[in-house]
């Protein structure tokens, strides 16, 4: 670097790029607010405070449920950011649409259509552009949920990075999945945990990896084990970890898992030793936990064999609190994540 | 059960207090993650040690950093190091108020960045990745910390009957040095799997009962004799040993590396921005006991209470992988509690 000292000192922006500093004592929104853990919840529940949400019930929940002529109505939105916008097996477009599609069909609700908004950044790329709205297009075919509305904004360079995609979706369940879970209850997990991830880790961090997202629209999955279950959560950012101890918060019951039982693959199992990350914490955008009777576990788990190998039961609902896992050596509890998923150092 | 855990328990039998400090946070990690302090006998005591690069990294280096950043020079770092608490404020804030700072996993991820100072920290395992960049003509701020020095001094005042060596470290470094160290404690190199860490205190206990005072490498498998020679081999090109500030253990001699190029130095380069830097420690925080193992992080009364991961008030509270306090309230809670 061949900077002169007298330039360096100088208490200014050197790249002429630099956004204006605020002042030291002022609040300002975190990145880690955004992240899923304990500090994203509770940002949340501060926002909700300010809004009445009328008839809808579960508007904590992944889809908010209206009762509209003995009709259950689901409703959902979501916005998408992500960088890269392109990662192994996937890109920003599926995970706008699986998302919302994701949100409906944990409910138990067959999704009726999506709509889709998209903020792009003038100078971004149309054939990339094509290419995202091109997935989006061939998932909402092949899922038979069509794109029922949709509003386009460009916005100066600069302003945004990129493109920002938020869906909405409706859609009707005839059973909700917001039945009471008791202990003895069995806790199953529908795939390996963490591809999604790990395969943005890898690619963010340049690391060889053949592991790809394992993003994808779960409703056919959900609807195969409805009649079974008696609530399910998709995995999303936060990882197992977050959605077993929200569970274990909102139903005030302990969760107790089998590490070895939890489904992991082996490049998933090396990837996070090697950047000293809890798979746990790690995001899944195609994946679910469904919770459901003891004797219905079996049948459940053949279901979702159908459509992956490694679904299993990982553990089973006790009274108490927490969300419990029995290690080799002994019982650990499973913290909410809090903060951003950093590797370690050395 | 775990064999090894059936032979500890039989040797601590015939044993008094022994006190084995796990120099690697990543070794604490597995320690607690796996609950392996509850399986020892109680009178073997796993003390966490000073290998978590940020908690070490002093208040006044981080300040600095966050002063630069603050300036408009562009900086990057890894992960954890921009949770760390500054005086005022972390790197983390300065970003959030529209400094230019890039989280980074490995120093390939800069290597074309001129403009870029990079602040270095970690162990002798991340040095070869600072050195390749000083090569490169990168400007770095250099904050690492030498390892076998820090062990010099905790083996002395800690009375530590004997460590569980750093496994990642002792790959870049080698077997040998621990053997040239020469410290009145055995030790043995391990692995990071908890069984690994298990036949590790085994295999240093037997040392002890014995009053053998050699070294053992129980991680063969990568860690050999004379290291990684390739890595220490820039490391001499590039780098000098200098005196270090560690915190909480003050400074401690020949316990650190310095750019030899003072123009690739930004202690130097940046001498102007920097001599207004003024730190100080939040008087409340022990993260400097922690680091040298003289006291749990529950001993402190922040632990849990207004210092928590998402907003650590000290260095051990911010890695969940290395920290001792963010390991111990990651892990640590107990289940009847």
């Amino acid at each position: 670097m061949d900077m002169s000292e007298s330039m360096a000192s100088e208490k200014k922006c050197l790249t002429g790029q630099c956004p204006p500093l605020q002042k030291e004592d002022e609040q300002v929104v975190k990145l880690s607010e955004g992240s899923g853990g304990k500090e994203m919840h509770r940002l949340i529940a501060e926002a909700t405070s300010h809004f009445s949400s009328g008839d809808w019930k579960h508007t904590d929940e992944d889809s908010s449920l209206l009762a509209v002529n003995q009709n259950n109505v689901l409703f959902t939105t979501d916005s998408y950011v992500v960088t890269p916008l392109f990662f192994p097996g996937g890109d920003i477009g599926k995970l706008a649409f699986c998302g919302t599609v994701n949100d409906l069909s944990v409910m138990g609700a067959k999704p009726l259509g999506i709509s889709l908004g998209l903020i792009i950044e003038e100078g971004f790329s149309k054939s990339d552009l094509f290419a995202i709205l091109k997935t989006i297009g061939e998932l909402s075919k092949q899922a038979g949920i069509p794109i029922a509305t949709g509003d386009t904004k460009v916005m100066e360079r600069g302003s945004v990075d990129k493109l920002i995609i938020n869906t909405s979706g409706i859609g009707v369940a005839q059973n909700v999945l917001d039945e009471q879970i008791e202990p003895g209850d069995k806790i199953i997990v529908s795939g390996g945990i963490g591809e999604h991830g790990t395969a943005l880790l890898a690619k963010r961090f340049e690391l060889e990896s053949s592991v790809k997202t394992d993003s994808k629209p779960l409703w056919e999955e959900i609807n195969s084990v409805v009649h079974l279950v008696k609530q399910a959560k998709d995995i999303t950012r936060g990882g197992l970890a977050s959605v077993l101890n929200e569970i274990a918060q909102k139903e005030k019951k302990q969760l107790t898992i089998i590490e070895e039982s939890i489904p992991l693959l082996g490049e998933v199992r090396a990837l996070t030793e090697i950047l000293g990350i809890d798979a746990y914490s790690l995001a899944c955008e195609g994946r679910f936990v469904c919770i459901c009777s003891a004797k219905h576990a079996d049948a459940a788990v053949e279901k979702l064999r159908v459509f992956n190998t490694m679904a299993c039961v990982v553990g089973e609902v006790q009274d108490g609190s927490d969300v419990i896992v029995q290690t080799r050596f002994g019982k650990k509890i499973l913290s909410m994540p809090s903060g951003n998923i950093v590797p370690r150092i050395c | 059960m775990n064999e090894y855990v059936q032979k500890i328990e039989d040797l601590a039998k015939e044993m008094g207090e022994v006190r084995i400090m796990e120099v690697c946070g990543g070794h604490t990690n597995t320690i607690m993650r796996y609950g392996i302090r509850e399986v020892l006998p109680s009178n073997i005591k796993l003390i966490s040690g000073p290998g978590c690069p940020v908690c070490v990294t002093s208040q006044y280096d981080i300040d600095c950093m966050i002063e630069l950043a603050l300036s408009g020079v562009k900086v990057a770092t890894y992960g954890d190091m921009i949770n760390v608490p500054g005086t005022k404020m972390s790197l983390k804030d300065a970003q959030a108020q529209g400094a230019d700072v890039k989280m980074i996993y490995s120093a390939d991820q800069i290597i074309d960045e001129k403009d870029r100072v990079f602040f270095a920290v970690g162990f002798e395992t991340t040095t070869p990745m600072t050195a390749r960049l000083l090569q490169q003509g990168i400007t770095v701020f250099c904050a690492h910390k030498l390892i076998p020095p820090a062990m010099r001094v905790l083996v002395q005042e800690m009375k530590i009957d004997g460590f569980i060596d750093p496994g990642h470290v002792s790959t870049i470094i080698g077997e040998d040095i621990w053997s040239e160290l020469d410290i009145p404690a055995p030790q043995v190199i391990s692995g990071f799997k908890p069984e690994q860490l298990i036949k590790a205190t085994y295999v240093l206990l037997d040392l002890i009962k014995n009053k053998e005072k050699e070294v053992v490498n129980e991680y063969p498998e990568v860690v050999f004799s004379k290291g990684n020679p390739i890595a220490t081999k820039i490391i001499e090109e590039t780098m000098k040993v200098v005196d270090s500030e560690w915190r909480g253990m003050g400074t401690i001699p020949q316990s650190s590396l310095a750019p030899k190029d003072p123009k690739l130095d930004a202690r130097i380069v940046y001498k102007d921005i920097l001599k207004n830097v003024v730190s100080q420690e939040n008087k409340e925080c022990r993260c400097g006991e922690i680091v040298r193992g003289m006291i749990e992080p529950r001993d402190c009364k922040l632990f849990g209470q207004g210092c928590t991961p998402e907003n650590p008030q000290g260095a051990c509270m911010v890695s969940e992988s290395e920290g001792a306090c963010a390991i111990a309230f990651k892990y640590g809670k107990s289940l009847s509690e």
